[in-house]
């Protein structure tokens, strides 16, 4: 426009006209290099200048435009559709502009086209003397546009659609986003958690943990994986293992927290099942050296009874029989009572304050009877005060049941089964020794996963230890192995200290 | 018991192997009504040792001690001296245990006496032993 101007006005202050070519020429260059169509139209709706964009998307030439009427020149579609001759008149009549009309036009045979169009009148000295026609083709920035939309709606639809639970939160951890999955184990719909700290839709006992998650996260640390309860909008818990991940924009700030939950509850179902038929199968281990350990006070008993049956004189040996019958049936008693405190099916399973060391005794004195009946020495030290933890009795039992089987498994040909319980700074510490087979470097990565067993098919599901470590990890515990292959194992439980 | 106290009992003509010492003390008092003395061992190794100083015609052997089998003494003990005749006493087989057949049909024990016992069933096993 500036440069119509700038002509226009030259020419009439008298320059030479090899100046008015000069510019005549520079115009047409300007004009041709834009990259939209550019259209002079005069007051009798003729064609007086056309940009070379507007000749190669129209497909004519000069000389099929210049001169003629807009409606020899535009479509009839393209003509009703803009209404171009009314806005034409329009524009010479009231000196205004028109900006930024949008027109979809599809010639026969090409694909549709979108364009902006513009009016624009050009006045000199009050008088209109044309009107500048501006077509922007942006089909391809409304392609672009529509593609970026599908592809928004397309990540959103996937985290809608995703089984496991997906938010965000800002850098303090309040909810930002929150999918399907979510509302539907929650309870919550989106705009109920909205602003909400993450960290209260978290059990209590869990808050602190995820909070020191998210802290690490915000600072740009790893962010864990963890398993903390949800809590439901009824009040109920669902144990749900979480992954979170920092978002960070294009300078490494953290401008968000991404987070995925997936929902244990059927997971703790089976494993519960799981658990109850290990405990079946750890019984049955367990029952020949029971009957062995049960049969001698029985055997004890049963002749001290007899002797007495045979009337004998002497009164002292009288005495030492009564007493032995005695013994042997309170012996046989402690192991029946052993095997009771680990098999009984009503056993509590809400976390409770434990001492692990008597715990561990439990099982040990259970497991003292297998070991004995394979020369297998044991040894446990326990210390004198409680060592205080916070766990489930049953499950934790049944770690400690795994681990003093498994370290028994190992030692066919006998040898020594150290037991030891320990305070070891904020934790309990439980370590368990054997004197066998031990584990082979190249395996000891694989001890936890489910399914690795280095026994006989259908002697060992390869279970045990993975169940140890999930109940472990419950109990926001560790549990660790070191092995030197044929030399024995030493596996180690950590648990918090209350 | 030790070695020392088995040279003083050098009469003895039965042995008796139980890690349990009541097992040994209700064993013992059931030969001795009988009139046969006895000497205890409460591990293989014990067993082994008084074996060699001496000559058993007899042995009860518990089926498990804490450094070896019954069933693995019992042969080491038939090695040294083939004409013993060894009773495996325990609580761990059964009477029809596989094993117990297969170590019985092998002559590595001559019988088996399941705990807890009655007295007549160690008494009729010891004086069969024992006669002459």
């Amino acid at each position: 426009m500036d440069m119509v101007d700038r002509r226009g006005s030259r020419a009439a202050t008298g320059h030479g006209a090899g100046e008015a070519e000069r510019y005549e020429k520079l115009y047409a260059m300007l004009l041709d290099a834009i990259p939209s169509s550019v259209l002079l139209i005069d007051a009798q709706l003729h064609v007086v200048s056309a940009n070379r964009n507007f000749l190669e998307k129209a497909r004519l030439t000069e000389s099929d435009t210049l001169g003629q009427r807009i409606d020899a020149v535009f479509p009839p579609l393209i003509l009703d559709h803009m209404d171009l001759a009314r806005r034409v008149r329009k524009a010479f009549e009231l000196n205004e502009p028109t900006r930024g009309e949008r027109m979809t036009y599809r010639a026969p045979g090409l694909t549709t086209r979108v364009y902006y169009y513009s009016l624009i009148p050009f006045a000199w000295r009050g008088t209109v003397e044309h009107v500048m026609l501006l077509l922007e083709d942006v089909t391809e920035q409304m392609r672009l546009g529509e593609e970026a939309r599908r592809a928004e709606r397309h990540v959103a639809s996937v985290v809608e659609s995703a089984s496991d639970l997906v938010l965000s939160t800002d850098v303090d951890g309040r909810i930002l986003t929150w999918n399907a999955a979510a509302e539907r184990v929650s309870g919550y719909t989106r705009d109920e958690v909205r602003g909400r700290l993450f960290s209260e839709q978290c059990s209590a006992p869990h808050r602190a943990l995820v909070q020191q998650e998210f802290a690490r996260a915000r600072s740009g640390r790893e962010f864990g994986t963890a398993e903390w309860d949800l809590v439901t909008k009824p009040g109920a818990l669902v144990p749900v293992a979480w992954v979170g991940s920092a978002m960070k924009d294009d300078l490494g700030r953290v401008v968000a927290i991404v987070v995925v939950g997936r929902d244990l509850t059927e997971r703790r179902k089976l494993e519960a099942q799981l658990l109850q038929s290990q405990k079946l199968a750890a019984l049955g281990v367990l029952a020949g050296g029971i009957a062995h350990e049960i049969r001698n006070p029985l055997a004890i008993s049963s002749s001290a009874a007899q002797f007495l049956l045979e009337d004998p004189d002497a009164p002292e040996f009288r005495r030492e029989c009564a007493a032995q019958v005695q013994a042997g049936i309170r012996r046989a008693s402690v192991i029946i009572e052993n095997l009771l405190r680990f098999a009984r099916p009503g056993a509590r399973t809400d976390v409770e304050p434990l001492d692990l060391a008597s715990v561990v005794r439990d099982a040990a004195a259970l497991v003292v009877n297998q070991a004995k009946i394979q020369q297998i020495n044991m040894v446990v030290e326990l210390p004198p005060d409680p060592v205080r933890v916070s766990g489930v009795l049953s499950v934790l039992q049944q770690v400690f049941m795994n681990l003093l089987l498994n370290a028994v498994d190992a030692m066919p040909a006998g040898g020594v089964l150290r037991v030891g319980v320990a305070r070891a700074g904020i934790e309990g510490q439980v370590r368990i020794t054997d004197t066998g087979h031990g584990i082979p470097a190249g395996e000891m990565d694989k001890v936890f996963d489910p399914f690795y067993t280095t026994r006989p098919v259908g002697q060992g599901t390869g279970l045990g230890l993975s169940i140890c470590y999930s109940i472990v990890k419950q109990h926001f515990g560790a549990i660790e192995v070191e092995s030197v292959e044929g030399q024995g194992s030493t596996f180690t439980v950590r648990l918090p200290l209350l | 018991m030790t070695v020392e106290n088995a040279m003083i009992r050098s009469d003895a003509a039965v042995l008796i192997v139980d890690d349990e010492p009541g097992m040994c003390w209700a064993l013992g008092h059931i030969l001795k009504g009988s009139g046969i003395v006895s000497v205890t061992a409460t591990s293989g190794q014990e067993a082994l040792r008084l074996a060699e100083r001496q000559r058993f015609r007899l042995a009860f052997v518990d089926a498990k001690l804490p450094d070896a089998e019954g069933l693995e003494l019992a042969r080491r003990m038939r090695e040294a001296d083939p004409g013993i005749r060894i009773v495996l006493v325990s609580g761990y087989f059964y009477g029809d245990d596989p094993e117990v057949l297969q170590a019985t049909a092998a002559g590595v024990i001559n019988g088996f006496v399941s705990k807890p016992f009655l007295h007549d069933e160690v008494r009729t096993i010891a004086r069969a032993a024992l006669a002459p």
